[in-house]
């Protein structure tokens, strides 16, 4: 019970800041805005992907791919922490590494997921048609906390790696475009190019936006796989980032 | 048992840079403890391998009879830390930042607002409370950073540095605390500094450390007495350089400043004066006026390293802590 709460206190801190200052929240919205409501309407009418509404199509797609980018861009606050002494402070607490790490990733994917909100409401308004079953969009938001807790411990790893502000925001932005495109959330993955399906098919994101696109599109449960890939993903990620914590302040 | 028992321990950062050299040193329980020494001598790094951040490249530590390598958990339930550089979310208002480290430091929930509400009012700093810590001062950030510390009552304080950068009504304020809370608790503060007369007035023992090795270790009065010398500074009648040549002659090292003052370093002030006096007198010098300079720590580093803690560096060290707060606070 008590290493659950030490990790929900970080949640509760990352929430807290976000009540103090939910202007991120608001300017990483604008760009995933834009992508579903220009970029998919204007796209619904030139391209035949054997898609029959596309704005409803790529909205999971973006969904993730804005939720992915604040999740991979988390890192940095460990970045100025290492630079201030929170992490000194945190690393001689009694909270094990592990906690730090999982409760770093969890908070980081708790202010992420806050897109799946924006994203699929503003979709919705020009004219995108999701499940009406609340358990379904429960799920589906609960689902996209799970992907950025991985993600964001891909970020927390890159900051114990990395270090400086300049070199993490480098990584991220090589990481996190590619990662959008070589997955299935703007086209289907049947219309790929050979090489290109191999990296999609190795994307975490592309079991993301599939269970979505299930969930709040099509109303079908059948996700075992994608979850079974995304655990994989987040197991990975998080052993990762706890591995290479030590390297955060050495 | 021994709050700290530090033996043989060595510490190479992966760059090669030899942080600590063979580093021997026991905090005794119950005492107020410094480690002293100029800028990169090796205190932080001493430090934070104490509070188990990182490891040490050979040797032991044990904090309480625990081993911080092969027992680390135990180590840091008993310890409170406050490191150099801030640790608190500048986002958050003071109580936010309490009520998360009470909740990371497993404080039970029946009895965290009280705990919270207790060292909040210790350090003054109730009515702050609600206010976001980008909004504090530097003596409010330290006050804060010291009440999250004591929230569970530590059998030992550690402190990196807990005054740098504050002024001396605010350095005062936050000693008053420590001390206070010391007496009530009978807890062990070891801290780390470069201001001798902070090691001088709080603490009961002092270990000078300098490029990672303690070359000195004592209470402030012993270490001056070993290492320091007192003067005598007179100020006389008439000819300075005859009065120079009868002190001489008494076998003193005597030395004339610009404003007219004969100096001369003495073993035991106290007693030497009245002869000095008596002896000038009767060679016909009258002395004016008369003072003992009492040895202080900063002698005693420059004799045992050739080199005394400079005001220099310690401005320029300010200058950076400063930057970085002012960074931390736009950034975050
Ligand atoms: N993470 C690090 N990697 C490499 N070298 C380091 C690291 N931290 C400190 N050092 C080096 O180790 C030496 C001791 O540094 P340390 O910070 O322990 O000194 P300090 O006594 O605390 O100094 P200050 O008064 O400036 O805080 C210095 O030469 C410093 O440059
Ligand atoms: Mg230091």
């Amino acid at each position: 019970m008590k290493t659950f709460e030490s990790i929900l206190a970080l949640v509760e801190m990352e929430l807290r800041r976000l009540k103090h200052d939910p202007i991120e929240i608001i300017t990483r919205a604008i760009q995933p805005i834009l992508w579903v409501t220009v970029f998919g309407i204007v796209m619904a009418h030139r391209v035949a992907l054997g898609v029959q509404d596309y704005i409803s199509f790529i909205a999971p797609g973006v969904v993730f791919q804005s939720a992915t980018f604040m999740a991979l861009a988390y890192g940095i606050m460990m970045v100025f922490e290492r630079e201030s002494g929170v992490l000194k402070k945190l690393l001689s607490s009694p909270i094990p590494r592990v906690n730090i790490v999982i409760g770093r990733s969890l908070a980081g994917a708790v202010r992420a997921s806050t897109q799946y909100i924006i994203v699929l409401a503003s979709a919705a308004l020009v004219g995108a048609k999701f499940t009406s079953n609340p358990l379904l969009l429960i799920a589906s938001y609960i689902i996209v906390i799970y992907v950025c807790t991985g993600f964001t411990a891909i970020s927390i790893l890159a900051a114990s790696l990395m270090k400086t502000r300049e070199r993490f925001m480098g990584i991220v932005g090589a990481i996190s475009m590619p990662l959008f495109f070589a997955s299935n959330a703007l086209y289907p993955i049947d219309i790929m190019p050979e090489a290109l399906k191999v990296f999609a098919l190795l994307n975490p994101l592309t079991y993301a936006v599939d269970i979505l696109r299930k969930l709040v599109l099509y109303n079908e449960l059948d996700v075992l796989i994608d979850l079974l890939a995304l655990t994989i993903f987040n197991i990975i990620s998080l052993a990762i980032a706890v591995k290479e914590l030590n390297k955060i302040i050495e | 048992m021994f709050a700290i028992e530090v033996r043989d321990l060595v510490k190479v950062y992966s760059g090669g840079v030899v942080a600590l050299n063979g580093v021997n040193l026991v905090v005794d329980e119950g005492v107020s403890h410094a480690i002293l020494g100029p800028n990169g001598a090796g205190k932080t790094t001493l430090i934070r391998i104490i509070t188990t951040q990182i490891k040490p490249t050979k040797g032991s530590v044990k904090v309480f009879g625990f081993d911080i390598m092969s027992q680390g958990g135990r180590v840091r339930g008993l310890i409170g830390y406050v490191p150099q550089e801030m640790s608190l979310w500048t986002e958050l208002t003071g109580y936010e930042n309490a009520l998360i480290y009470a909740k990371i430091y497993g404080i039970e929930s029946s009895k965290r607002a009280e705990v919270i509400e207790d060292v909040l009012e210790f350090m003054g700093l109730k009515e702050v409370e609600k206010r976001l810590v980008k909004t504090y001062s530097g003596g409010m950030i330290r006050r804060l950073e010291i009440a999250i510390a004591l929230m569970c009552r530590p059998k030992l304080l550690i402190l990196d540095e807990p005054t740098i950068g504050l002024d001396p009504r605010a350095r005062m304020l936050v000693w008053e605390r420590l001390l206070a809370y010391k007496k009530e608790f009978g807890s062990t503060i070891f801290f780390a500094t470069h201001y001798m007369d902070e090691a001088d007035k709080y603490a009961d023992k002092v270990s000078l450390i300098d490029r990672g090795r303690i070359v000195a270790e004592g209470t402030s009065s012993e270490l001056k007495k070993i290492y320091g010398v007192d003067k005598i500074v007179l100020r006389v009648v008439g000819d300075m350089e005859k009065a120079r040549k009868v002190l001489q002659e008494f076998g003193f090292d005597v030395s004339i400043s610009n404003n007219g003052e004969v100096s001369m370093a003495v073993k035991d002030p106290a007693i030497m004066l009245p002869k000095v006096i008596e002896g000038l007198y009767s060679m016909g010098i009258a002395v004016l006026e008369a003072r003992v300079v009492e040895a202080s720590l900063d002698d005693v580093f420059i004799k045992l390293t050739g080199k005394g803690i400079s005001e220099e560096e310690e401005r320029e060290l300010i200058r950076d802590i400063l930057s970085t707060r002012r960074m931390i606070r736009r950034g975050g």
